[in-house]
């Protein structure tokens, strides 16, 4: 392992057992970077060798967090904690890397049933089930629906990885300055979560508020005790919810909906058709209006 | 039944660099559906955050919280996608540098 203690930031923290020690955060999020920027869809870097590198990473990280999850304190969840958050880091790298949006929006899908996998882990089992529901099951049929509403024409006959893509699918725009920008955030978090969060280090073992009801009320698993806390703490913020997707779809229809500009050809009234059915205007409510003349009182009587 | 809670710095750490992920896709992307689904990225990190100190100060405000953030999430879905549509029809492409004349 590298030499730590050569700043004089490190250097106050200099007695403290670093779970990873900050200059290997660093390198990890220099190659992390590096990688994710040879990755980002262009025409011109090779995605292989970006690839590589942050599989190198991912692998460097991975030995030493595992060596550090099975030193002292051993977990019974550690093996799926470690498979579901490489494929939910997976799954997250190839949605912002593959040009193809219909792709990203597949690779989010095992994103969201990883971080599904995270939450059961964590004794959230409602919140993974809505998770699974509300994310894989309806927003993102929406995005796929609309990535295929708004798709371009394609070339059959090109077989060449980026063939049919429009322009902004293959270019990024400053990919250079996100990756370190973005790298750096990453950095700066991933040590303050690692150095500061020594003193959190005693969770609180079992599943929460389980201990608020007892005898035969209880059933097993967190899911009542969340029914509980919402309609006994939380309800005023839960009817408002119901009224935010109300309002939200009514706007969502209004803002979509293919508006009519100007007048129907077929509807288009002639000097023949108004002095044809002049016939004289009635205020009967059971008349029905006739399209096809100028005059919007100009009506028509039922036969009967 | 007592199993083991691994540590809460781990489910912070997961959380962070599929924020980060997200933060960088919604920079660099050009395809405006792809820059929401980076929100909706971003929007994966906070709620493993969310759900981690749920668990971890064992009550469960965290995880009513989760509720809410998917409400408000899928209610920018649909507007955000509508609207998506609403650009699309009028430029007639996904690009949001299309849209480079809003930023004056």
């Amino acid at each position: 392992m590298l030499a730590v203690h050569s700043t004089v930031f490190l250097a106050e923290a200099g007695s403290t057992n670093y779970m990873i020690e900050p200059l290997v955060i660093l390198l990890l999020c220099v190659a992390g970077g590096v990688g994710t920027l040879l990755l980002l869809p262009s025409r011109k870097q090779s995605p292989k060798l970006g690839g590589l590198l942050l599989a190198v990473a991912a692998l460097v990280l991975g030995i030493i967090l595992f060596r550090a999850a099975f030193g002292p304190a051993k977990s019974e969840t550690g093996p799926y904690f470690w498979i579901f958050s490489a494929i939910a880091v997976f799954g997250a790298i190839r949605v912002i890397t593959h040009p193809r949006p219909v792709y990203s929006a597949l690779y989010f899908v095992l994103t969201v049933f990883a971080s599904a996998g995270l939450f059961i882990l964590m004794y959230a089992e409602f919140m993974a089930a809505a998770l699974v529901l509300i994310y894989a099951g309806a927003i993102l049929i929406t995005y796929v629906f609309v990535i295929m509403l708004a798709a371009s024409a394609q070339t059959p006959g090109d077989r060449s990885p980026l063939a049919g893509l429009a322009e902004c699918d293959v270019h990024s725009r400053e990919p250079f300055t996100a990756a370190c920008i973005g790298f750096a955030l990453m950095g700066v978090l991933l040590f303050v979560i690692f150095d500061k969060g020594d003193g959190l280090a005693a969770p609180n073992y079992a599943p929460p508020a389980a201990q608020q009801l007892s005898g035969e009320e209880r059933v097993h698993g967190s899911t009542q005790s969340i029914g509980q806390y919402l309609f006994q703490n939380q309800i005023v913020n839960f009817e408002l919810a119901g009224l935010i997707l109300t309002v939200s779809m009514v706007g969502a229809i209004v803002i979509a909906r293919r508006r009519v500009v100007g007048i129907d050809e077929r509807f288009e009234p002639s000097i023949e058709t108004i002095s044809a059915n002049a016939t004289p205007v009635s205020d009967d409510p059971r008349s029905i209006p006739v399209y096809g003349t100028t005059n919007p009182r100009q009506k028509d009587f039922p036969q009967n | 039944m007592t199993m083991q809670f691994l540590s809460l710095q781990y489910y912070l750490a997961v959380g962070a660099i599929l924020f980060v992920i997200g933060l960088i896709g919604f920079i660099t992307r050009r395809n405006m559906i792809v820059i929401f689904l980076c929100t909706e990225l971003m929007f994966q990190g906070v709620l493993i955050n969310l759900i981690a100190f749920s668990q971890y100060t064992g009550n469960l405000a965290g995880q009513a919280f989760v509720i809410f953030v998917l409400v408000i999430a899928a209610s920018e879905a649909s507007l955000a996608l509508g609207l998506v549509i609403l650009l699309f029809r009028e430029k007639n492409t996904l690009d949001a540098d299309a849209w480079r004349d809003l930023k004056w």
